[in-house]
């Protein structure tokens, strides 16, 4: 099995990232690489479910932070949904639960999208 | 108060690979010595953070590098020794700001203020000629 799973798709215009296994700096590429391909194709409204998700580092952190300001820009967010306790309490130690939105669960997530156009 | 030889020590190629299995290991070594499982996922990630910095900063991706941890173990205590050659890293003095970060579009950072709020202590230095990063973090007492 692999140790990082990502996958992608739109739910009522909003793209909804999966996360699934531990994601460190070793596979950090690939959730990179999928972030911009959103972007590049004008989706801004983007939601990370991380519920299957059991581990995160930095690297990952810091592609969200790396991208979040852009995505703004443009009108749209890029919010966080089911994470797992631990998980959640690592975004907190840096103290990314104060400026990104995290939310309960999925369903909830898309709903904040539903005053932005997708593409603003 | 920690003993002067580490009670386990590994040596490894600087290879991102690898960072799981010293995640793994770092966590079993903890757990051992009476961490808390949270406590013991933190201590790993700040590991994981630590071995990441050297293989990206230090040896600039290199993949034919050795990076050494060792483990200290004391009562109510553990000290983690990182060995290194190469560049130390550039740790910034002042805190770490966020918003900053995101309107500079920045992706990096964030390692060692993670490392440096999880650990007790997180110094840079020099033993026996070798770059060093040595980490030490206390149980909590209840």
């Amino acid at each position: 099995m692999k140790n990082f799973q990502i996958r992608s798709k739109i739910v009522n215009g909003v793209a909804v990232l999966y996360l699934k296994g531990h994601l460190d700096a070793h596979q950090v590429a690939r959730f990179e690489k999928e972030i911009v391909r959103l972007i590049r194709d004008s989706n801004f409204r983007i939601v990370i479910n991380g519920q299957e998700l059991n581990y995160i580092t930095s690297a990952g952190m810091g592609i969200i932070m790396g991208y979040i300001d852009e995505v703004r820009e443009k009108g749209g967010d890029i919010k966080l949904c089911s994470l797992a306790e631990r998980v959640y309490e690592t975004f907190d130690l840096v103290g990314f639960t104060e400026i990104y939105d995290f939310v309960a669960d999925e369903q909830a997530a898309i709903a904040k999208f539903s005053h932005v156009p997708p593409h603003s | 108060m920690f003993p002067p030889i580490p009670d386990f020590s590994i040596t490894i190629l600087s290879q991102t690979q690898l960072l799981k299995m010293v995640v793994e290991l770092t966590r079993h070594i903890t757990t051992l010595f009476n961490f808390s499982a949270p406590e013991a996922q933190k201590i790993s990630l700040a590991i994981d953070e630590a071995v990441t910095n050297v293989i990206k900063h230090s040896y600039a991706n290199a993949s034919d590098q050795q990076i050494t941890i060792e483990y200290f173990l004391a009562p109510g205590g553990i000290k983690i020794r990182i060995f290194y050659r190469g560049l130390p890293p550039e740790i910034a003095d002042e805190e770490v700001n966020i918003g900053k970060m995101i309107k500079k579009k920045k992706k990096g950072g964030l390692g060692v203020k993670l490392m440096k709020t999880i650990m007790d202590s997180v110094v840079y230095k020099t033993v026996d000629g070798k770059n060093c990063c040595e980490m030490i973090k206390w149980q909590k007492t209840i």
